[in-house]
């Protein structure tokens, strides 16, 4: 009995060794490209980021990123301090994304003093009224794939 | 034995790509963004704190006058150790020092900082990603090139910190992160003592983060939690949350010279030669 399950083992393992290192590979190519997507999504932000850098923004290098199913809203909490300028950026690498960013203090209101967005990303500012907690929340909408990878990366003046 | 090698790198893939894809979807609700209420919010709640660098503050405190940077850099030699909990808080501190040089303009000490910086990696056994970072902070100061050298010492903070999450080292991280916010506080403390005034003071407003980091220290692995200074910390920590929970109508000088105190205290000990 012992004798036999070896032989079906031994004789079934170039397959199983075969099939083994395809899904590893495929998997391994599908989470580098996830991965990949993410990056690039800080990318985008980065380049929303450009001409507020110009404007004496300093970008930090910290930020937040993932994949979220498309129309789910997400939210932050942040630390922003009064005195400073902040400005909030958000990127995508998928195409045809509508992206949405509004940001708000402790009692629920909306603080922020302009939101532009564009083909890949989209920025908002804010002046905080006080020093404490704020939440971002935001949202990415795709009509072509359920997921999008996103980034947002933030600067203060 | 030999097939689960081959089935090890499929399950390590399946793993990557699962972890790669942190939020999931979760029933939509009938409010929006527009009557937000974060108690009926519809989404989901990205967990992950940015911890603010110390010259976020700083810089607020510049444009509220002029303090004296130079008054605030300890120029503290930092102990030689292998506890690597406690050699991640000194790596935490001694970017924070680095803020404050930055704030001085003082290029003889953002050096010596940067060779700390340096050891420290080494003791971690981090220098191989930290040192292009070092470097670029030496080469930065012999030029002045302040906005650079504070862009380089974000950034050696972040590496630090990915390098150790790679490593599944998340406590350690926290370690760092903690170090830098007690050296930024402690500094932020000491400036508004010298020159009180109520917006100075809100500055110390930041029960999220204190928070977040009670909530890290509670979730660390046992032996970190239980680490002398990491449990001296957990209660200055609570000590800290209690002076802002206080402060409703603001922060009183006595608030201030409390938390200052308590970051103070702890940093002797993250400092302490033992």
């Amino acid at each position: 009995m012992n004798f036999s399950m070896e032989r079906h083992l031994s004789m079934n393992r170039p397959w199983s060794r075969f099939h083994a290192l395809a899904a590893a590979c495929v998997l391994l190519l599908g989470a580098t490209c996830v991965l990949a997507t993410v990056d690039e999504s800080h990318d985008f932000a980065m380049e929303a980021a450009t001409p507020f850098v110009e404007q004496g923004f300093i970008v930090r290098e910290d930020y937040w990123n993932g994949e979220v199913k498309s129309g789910q809203k997400l939210m932050i909490t942040h630390q922003l301090f009064k005195g400073n300028e902040y400005a909030f950026w958000l990127g995508t690498s998928q195409e045809g994304v509508t992206l949405d960013m509004k940001i708000y203090d402790e009692k629920n209101q909306p603080v922020q003093i302009s939101a532009k967005a564009d083909k890949f990303f989209m920025s908002a500012r804010v002046n905080p009224p006080k020093t404490g907690t704020y939440k971002i929340v935001f949202e990415l909408k795709s009509k072509a794939t359920p997921g999008v990878p996103w980034a947002l990366a933030y600067g203060y003046r | 034995m030999k097939r689960s090698l081959f089935i090890r790198p499929a399950l390590s893939a399946a793993l990557l790509l699962v972890g790669s894809l942190p939020l999931v979807a979760a029933p939509q609700g009938t409010k929006g963004v527009e009557e937000f209420d974060p108690l009926a919010f519809p989404g989901k709640v990205v967990d992950d704190v940015i911890v603010p660098v110390p010259s976020e503050v700083f810089s607020v405190l510049d444009k509220l006058g002029e303090p004296n940077w130079n008054a605030e850099l300890r120029k503290q030699s930092i102990p030689t150790t292998s506890d690597r909990t406690k050699l991640s808080l000194l790596f935490g501190y001694t970017v924070a020092e680095g803020f404050v040089a930055v704030q001085a303009q003082d290029k003889e000490a953002v050096k010596d900082i940067g060779h700390d910086v340096i050891s420290l990696a080494k003791s971690l056994g981090l220098s191989k990603s930290v040192l292009p970072h070092a470097q670029a902070i030496l080469d930065a100061a012999d030029k002045g090139n302040w906005s650079s050298i504070r862009k380089e010492f974000d950034q050696t903070q972040k590496t630090v910190r990915d390098t150790m999450e790679n490593m599944k080292d998340m406590d350690l991280s926290q370690c760092v992160s903690l170090g830098g916010w007690l050296r930024g506080t402690a500094s932020v403390t000491s400036v508004v003592k010298k020159s009180f005034s109520a917006d100075r003071a809100e500055l110390l407003n930041q029960p999220m983060l204190v928070e977040h980091f009670v909530t890290s220290i509670s979730k660390m692995p046992g032996s970190t939690r239980d680490h002398d200074v990491v449990k001296a910390i957990q209660k200055g920590l609570a000590s800290v949350l209690e002076q802002m929970d206080g402060a409703v109508d603001g922060f009183s000088k006595d608030a201030v010279n409390s938390i200052g105190k308590t970051c103070d205290s702890l940093l002797s000990e993250i400092l302490a030669k033992k």
